[in-house]
Parts: structure tokens; C-alpha cells; sequence
């Protein structure tokens, strides 16, 4: 028996008449204290698998299991950390945490419960910023007051949701950190949803691609065997991470080259621009433009 | 220096709160931020408004001579002014006289003193206006006189003229008659033109007879400034005298602790009569002992019975806008939630809404009074108006049956904007927030307290804020029509008065009623701000 686990399930919306599956036949297994990475494109339906994985979307066909049962509803267990932030915008970053403190640990004291606050809010490195209200917050801030609001349900499932989309370069890998450390700390299980392979190689254990819409599934997972903890900066040198990246990056690409192949010709102009020659040595994949593959070594041709 | 400049921008989102956003450029200008952006800013905020409004009043003074009625020309900006002067005096000299009832022991003798020697100065006063008066009359019908005698004299001649005339032409059409023919077609049609050319001619002398007359009387009509003026003196001192001689007496024999001296020296020599009588005699003795003694108590208790001034009136129509308010809020707010966290009862609530939302103030005024008078038949005996006549703060503005029903009309006639602006505020929650509350598994009450109220307020505000001043129009009709003591009241009592300066008097009121809404407006403005958030929603 799996910790959470997916079985065979799918969701479709609209009317009988015009119904769309967005997500088919899905099965998926995660173990207690793992981390799990779904990266898929955008539209792909990733986050109706968060919603699912959370509780806050029943499937249509199938069922989603925790510790075995059926998922009845979102609780605090099932610690789901938005995509867009979802902080309330009228409370602080600590009143924001405070009531998911407040909820989930009814019993402490006024004290106890500023020390939690307080603790997590140390944690993401807003201990400054505490009292200001999320709009006077940057968007690299107002994700880590999510994630402390996250981290002070005191989940046992970590569900991210591209927690670091929105961010720029610096603070996104300043941030993978942060929830690496947590994670590591104290060990939970962690479903994290990503578009970027880079992130997902670095940070999980298993990477489990998820096909385009509609009728998006799950494809064959990557086992990341790498240990822990990964160091970012030689990790680009590091053979199975390259492996590892070429192999996801081409099987995306795959996925993407067939999608386009299903969808319609469209007849627009496109300037007359040649891409760049990204063939790499030794008889590599070829990679697309679409990804940055900063320390891969390139010969211009 | 410091506290100067680090006060600067604390002051500057005091200013943006409260939405006198005009006076942010002074404040920059005054720290000397970008001088030249800030008097441009200055001159198309402040410069340019007062500009305009003094345009107006200049237009308004030169208009209002153009407007003639019966109850005089529309009053000038000055004669407005002087009645807003003549209104604060009444309030002035009706608080004089409350102190005056009140007073007592030296204190009481030294405003009696003071009181007198003013009235001895006034006195004389009030023969030289009254002569002036009647010498700018008589002064004002010989100018009149000049004009209208060679008038007079013109219109007598020209009437004995005109009738003469008339006889001559007479005598002659008839002299015509007798020679008409039987049978001479001819003749008969020159003799209807002749009649005809009289008629008209007499008709023309009538003409120019009647327009001689409206000149006559036009001159006679001729108001004299100068006889205004000294009328208008007459009467100010004859006012100031007035109520000299009242405040004499609320400080003599109206006063209240020489009123209860009085009535207790009564009391004490009466007790000492009936100490020497017995039987029946004492019986009634003791009697009239025991109503005097009751009369002194309330005596003692008694306050002055001050006429209601303007500004009195003011305050109760606030307390009667705020009152209707808060039933108004207390109504709409909570069905507004319902509205928006269930669409069943707002598909059930609909048609009520859609059906009474336009109903007028005016119809629902004295149904709210027939209602009201239903369950208070008697005010002096109803348990809650008395104990609200006892009620401290709200004591001395009597809440009678006309204020409850007043303040129902607002609350009718202002709960729908709140209704609307709540429900929609309710029903458009951001989902996220919603799947917040669902992750941390808020029951129904804390997601209604920590969700969904603080993320509709803004818009329950706006609501309100437009329901205030809805409240505030509604409120001055109702209390015309009830005459419940406020605002609508005054002006009703205005137009029933006809004197020289109610006209005046109901301008000054326009400026009143604009005045206090638009501080319930600013108000309700800060409020709105001070809930809002980043990306909260505007008002419907």
C-alpha cells in the first residue's frame, strides 16, 4: 500500500454532450517521505492534478488514496501550497500564518502560538517583513509567506504547485533551497509540480512526466539517483544529472513535436530565423532553443 | 526639522485616506518637492475650483434679481449670508436664555445686571428706528409723489377726453342708424364698418387708459431701499429688545431657583396654617401642601423649554440619518451575505428587491407612520419612548413617533444599494480564498468571520456609503412630510412662515444639507479605505 496514491483516475468537464477529458487514466504512487516532481506543459491539466491530489477536486472516474483511504475532502493533512500565492490580502504575513496555526493547533496558548508563527516565518526568512500586508510584499516574498503558511499546517503531505514559477532566476534557486533544507530536515513527502527540468532533476526523487492535454496521463516516471544533498553548483558537471536532463528534455520534446503533429496547421508567417546549432558532442539529443542548457558544452557549427 | 520631515509622509496617507487629496500638493509644495509640478497641481485643484465657485456666486447675485415671486426676488448671495447671521443669533440668544433659567445666587444678579443695562441702552434705540422708519416713508411717498401727480393728472385727462369722445362717436353711429334702408344691402355693410372702427378705437383708448394705470400703480409699488434698510433696522432692535426682556425674565421671575424659592416659602407658610387647623380644614390644607410639594419637584427637575434652533434641527436629522442607517445596515448587511453565499435565497429575494427598490420615500413615509403610531398610540405613556426622553445624550432630542418613523423610511429607502453592493461582494470571493478556507477546514462561522466578510467589506462599505447619503436625501423629504423636528422640518416651517427672510433662510439650508453630506460622504470614504485591500472591488 502506497502513502498517496492515484488509481486509474480521470476528470473531464462540460456537458455530456461536449465532454472534455482533461485527465485520463491516471495511476500514480508515492511513497511515504519521498519527493515526487510531475512536470508537464503548461495547459497540460497540472494543476487539476494538484486540486485532485489535494481534495479540492473530486475525480470523475477513479479514486485518490491517502494511507489507503479515499480522499473525503482538502484538510490541513494534504498541505497544498498555490500557485498563485492565495495569501488573504487583508491579513499580515504573520495573521496569515496565524490562522492556519490557530486552525490546526487549537490548544496552544497566545504564546505558544506567536512562537510557531514567529518560527515559521523564520524559516522562509521573512522574520522582517512579518507585519506588512502581502500587496508590500515582492512576489519572490509573498511565495515564501505561502510556503511558511504551508509549512505551519504542519502537513504530512507537502503538495507544491510550481511554488517557483513566478520568481526570477536568484530567488527561485535561493527558494529551491529553502524547501530543500526543510524538506530534508524535517522528512516529508512532497508532490511538487514544476515546468522546469533543471528544478525538478535537482530537487526530486522521482520525476514522473505528464503527457499534453487533453487526455493528459502520466508517463513513465525518472528515477533521480543521485544523493543528497545536491550541490547546484557542480551538479551541472555531474553525469547523471546531464543524463538525466537530456533524456527528460528529449522525451518533452517528444511529447510536444507529437502534439503539435495532432493539432491543426495554423497559417501564420513566422520570420525566416534559423535556430541556433545546440548539437552536443558524442552523439547527444539535440536539445530545442526552448530550454536553457547553460553548462552543457556547445560547438557552434 | 526631523519630526518635520518624518511626519511628511505619514501626513501625506492621512490625506489620501480621507480623500482631500487637494491638499497633498500644498503639503509637497511646503516640503519643497518639484515647486513647479506642485503649483500647477495647485492652481487645477484649488485655483480653478474656487475660481469657479466664485463665478457662481457672482452669476447668483446677479441673477436673482431676475427671479421675482411672491415672496420676493430670489435672495442674493449677501441676503443668504445674512440670514445664516440671523439664524446663528436666534441659536445664540436661545442658549442666553437656557443659561439665564438656569442660573443662580450672584451669579444670577450680576447677568441681571448685565441684562438690564443693555435693555437701557437698547430702549431709546427703538424710537429712533421707528422714527427713521416713518421718515424714509414719508420721505419715500413724496418721491413717489412727485412721480405718480403728473401721472395722475395725465390719466384723469385723458379718460374725460377718451369719454367724450366715445359719447361723440356714439351720438353720430346712431345719428347713421336712422337712415339705413330696408332692402339697401350697401348700406347696411358701411354702417357695420363704422361700428366695428369704433369698437376697436374704444378698445385702443381702454388699452392706453389701463397701461397709464399700470405705470401709475408700478410707481405707487416702488419699494425704497432706504425703507428696507430702515425696517430691517426696526426690526433688529425691536428683536434685541425682545429678547432683552426675556432673558429679564428667565432671569427674574421665570427663573428656576427663584421659582422654587418662591414655591418653597409657599410651602412653609401654608404648613405653619395648617398647624393651627383641624377637621375638614386641614384636610384640604394638607391637600393643596401635597400638589405644591409635587409641583416643586418637577420645578426642580424642570429644564427650559428652548425652542428648536437650526442647528439643533441639524443634529437630530443626523441622529435620525444615522439611526435609519444602522436599521438599514442591520437589514441589508446580514441578507446581502445570504445573498451571495446562496443563490436559492437570492433567487427568492429577488422579486422583493426588484419590487421595492424603486418605491419613493414618499409612500413609504405614511405607512411607516400609521405603523409606528400603531404601536406607540401614546407616547407620553409608552415605556420605551419615555425611557428614551430619559436616555442620557439622547435625551434632549425627544424621539417622538415621527423620528422612528423617519428613520424606518431611510432604512427602506437606503438598505438596497448595501443589499446589492454585500451580495455582490459575498458572491465574487476570490476562489483561491475560498480553497484556502477549505484547506484549513473553517467551519461556517469562521469562514464567514476570517473569509468572507473581510473580503467583502470594501464593497460592503461602498454599499453603505452610498446608502448614507441616499439616507441623507430621503431623510430632509421625510421629515418634511412628518414634521419630525430636523432639517425638513425647518424648511417646511419656512414656507409656511413667509416672512421677509425665510426665503433666505431656505437658501442657507441648501448649503446646510449639501455641507453635512458631504462630511457623512467623506466619512463613510475613510471607512471604505481603510478596509480595502490591494485589488479589492469597486462599487456597483
Amino acid at each position: 500500500m502506497s502513502y498517496l496514491e492515484l488509481k486509474d483516475v480521470s476528470v473531464s468537464f462540460g456537458p455530456a454532450s461536449n465532454r472534455t477529458e482533461v485527465l485520463s487514466n491516471l495511476n500514480l504512487k508515492v511513497e511515504e517521505n519521498e519527493f515526487v516532481a510531475v512536470i508537464g506543459f503548461s495547459g497540460a491539466g497540472k494543476s487539476t492534478l494538484m486540486s485532485l491530489l489535494a481534495g479540492l477536486q473530486e475525480p470523475t472516474n477513479g479514486e485518490v488514496l491517502f494511507k489507503g483511504k479515499p480522499i473525503k475532502g482538502p484538510g490541513p493533512d494534504l498541505g497544498i501550497m498555490f500557485q498563485n500565492y492565495s495569501l488573504l490580502p487583508w491579513l499580515s504575513v504573520n495573521d496569515n500564518v496565524k490562522l492556519a496555526v490557530n486552525k490546526v493547533f487549537p490548544e496552544l496558548s497566545k504564546k505558544e502560538v506567536d512562537e510557531k508563527i514567529h518560527n515559521y516565518v523564520e524559516m522562509v526568512r521573512l522574520d522582517h517583513a512579518g507585519d506588512k500586508k502581502p500587496h508590500e510584499l515582492s512576489g519572490g516574498m509573498r511565495q515564501r509567506a505561502s510556503l511558511a503558511r504551508t509549512l505551519s499546517l504542519d502537513p504530512e503531505v507537502l503538495l507544491l504547485d510550481e511554488p517557483l514559477s513566478a520568481l526570477d532566476a536568484l530567488t527561485r534557486s535561493e527558494l529551491q533551497d529553502q524547501i530543500l533544507n526543510i524538506w530534508e530536515r524535517d522528512k516529508r513527502t512532497v508532490v511538487m509540480i514544476t515546468n522546469d527540468v533543471d528544478e525538478a532533476v535537482l530537487m526530486a526523487d522521482r520525476i514522473v512526466p505528464l503527457t499534453m492535454g487533453p487526455k493528459a496521463t502520466l508517463a513513465d516516471e525518472f528515477i533521480v539517483n543521485m544523493e543528497r544533498p545536491r550541490d547546484r553548483h557542480t551538479l551541472n558537471d555531474h553525469p547523471e544529472f546531464m543524463r538525466l536532463k537530456a533524456e527528460i528534455t528529449r522525451f518533452m520534446m517528444n511529447l510536444n513535436k507529437e502534439a503539435k503533429s495532432l493539432a491543426k496547421p495554423v497559417n501564420t508567417s513566422m520570420p525566416d530565423i534559423a535556430p541556433k546549432d545546440f548539437t552536443v558532442p558524442s552523439g547527444r539529443p539535440q536539445f530545442s532553443r526552448n530550454f536553457k542548457i547553460s553548462a552543457s558544452p556547445s560547438t557552434p557549427s | 526639522m526631523k519630526i518635520l520631515s518624518s511626519i511628511k509622509y505619514p501626513l501625506l496617507k492621512a490625506i489620501d485616506i480621507s480623500g482631500l487629496t487637494f491638499l497633498s500638493p500644498v503639503v509637497r509644495l511646503c516640503y519643497g518637492e518639484e515647486p513647479s509640478v506642485q503649483l500647477k497641481k495647485i492652481g487645477q485643484w484649488i485655483i480653478i475650483p474656487v475660481a469657479a465657485m466664485l463665478l457662481f456666486i457672482f452669476a447668483w447675485n446677479a441673477g436673482s434679481g431676475l427671479i421675482k415671486t411672491k415672496a420676493g426676488t430670489l435672495p442674493t448671495p449677501g441676503e443668504t449670508a445674512d440670514a445664516l447671521g440671523s439664524i446663528n443669533t436666534f441659536a445664540d440668544r436661545e442658549d442666553l436664555k437656557k443659561e439665564a433659567y438656569n442660573l443662580t445666587g450672584e451669579e444670577r444678579l450680576a447677568a441681571l445686571a448685565v441684562a438690564e443695562a443693555q435693555l437701557a441702552s437698547i430702549t431709546p434705540k427703538v424710537q429712533e428706528t421707528t422714527d427713521a422708519v416713518a421718515q424714509a416713508k414719508s420721505e419715500h411717498e413724496k418721491s413717489i409723489a412727485v412721480v405718480v401727480e403728473p401721472l395722475e393728472k395725465n390719466y384723469d385727462e385723458l379718460k374725460e377726453k377718451f369719454s367724450q369722445a366715445q359719447d361723440k362717436r356714439k351720438q353720430e353711429l346712431e345719428s347713421v342708424s336712422e337712415t339705413l334702408v330696408i332692402g339697401d344691402k350697401a348700406s347696411y355693410t358701411k354702417f357695420l364698418d363704422l361700428v366695428k372702427a369704433n369698437e376697436s378705437q374704444t378698445d385702443a383708448e381702454k388699452t392706453e387708459l389701463s397701461s397709464l394705470k399700470a405705470a401709475i400703480s408700478d410707481a405707487r409699488n416702488d419699494k425704497s431701499k432706504k425703507v428696507a434698510l430702515a425696517l430691517s433696522m426696526q426690526t433688529k432692535v425691536a428683536e434685541e429688545k425682545q429678547f432683552l426682556e426675556k432673558q429679564i425674565e428667565q432671569l427674574t421671575k421665570r427663573n428656576r431657583s427663584i421659582m422654587v424659592e418662591s414655591a418653597e416659602t409657599n410651602i412653609s407658610t401654608t404648613t405653619e396654617e395648617l398647624y393651627q387647623l383641624t377637621g375638614a380644614d386641614a384636610y384640604k390644607k394638607a391637600r393643596s401642601i401635597a400638589k405644591d410639594e409635587s409641583r416643586l419637584e418637577k420645578t426642580i427637575e424642570s429644564k427650559y423649554a428652548q425652542p428648536a434652533t437650526l442647528w439643533y434641527q441639524v443634529r437630530r436629522s443626523i441622529l435620525c440619518v444615522f439611526t435609519g442607517f444602522i436599521i438599514g445596515a442591520g437589514i441589508a448587511i446580514p441578507i446581502g451575505i445570504l445573498c451571495g453565499l446562496n443563490s436559492t435565497f437570492m433567487a427568492a429575494m429577488t422579486p422583493f428587491i426588484a419590487i421595492f427598490k424603486p418605491v419613493s420615500p414618499i409612500v413609504w413615509l405614511p405607512i411607516a407612520l400609521i405603523i409606528v403610531g400603531g404601536f406607540i398610540p401614546d407616547p407620553e405613556n409608552n415605556a420605551v419612548i419615555q425611557w428614551l426622553w430619559k436616555a442620557p445624550l439622547i435625551d434632549i432630542y425627544k424621539i417622538n413617533p415621527a423620528f422612528i418613523a423617519s428613520a424606518i423610511t431611510v432604512a427602506l429607502c437606503s438598505l438596497w444599494a448595501t443589499l446589492a453592493n454585500t451580495a455582490l461582494g459575498v458572491a465574487s470571493i476570490d476562489k483561491d480564498h475560498m480553497n484556502v478556507a477549505r484547506v484549513l477546514k473553517l467551519g461556517f462561522w469562521s469562514r464567514l468571520f476570517k473569509i468572507v466578510i473581510p473580503s467583502a467589506l470594501p464593497l460592503i462599505f461602498a454599499g453603505l456609503r452610498i446608502s448614507l447619503g441616499v439616507g441623507w436625501m430621503v431623510l430632509i423629504a421625510a421629515e418634511l412630510l412628518s414634521s419630525s423636528e430636523g432639517i425638513g422640518k425647518f424648511v417646511w416651517d419656512q414656507f409656511n412662515n413667509g416672512a421677509s427672510d425665510s426665503f433666505a433662510k431656505m437658501m442657507v439650508v441648501v448649503f446646510v444639507v449639501g455641507f453635512v453630506g458631504l462630511i457623512l460622504d467623506r466619512i463613510m470614504i475613510v471607512f471604505q479605505r481603510l478596509v480595502s485591500f490591494e485589488g479589492s472591488k469597486a462599487a456597483i
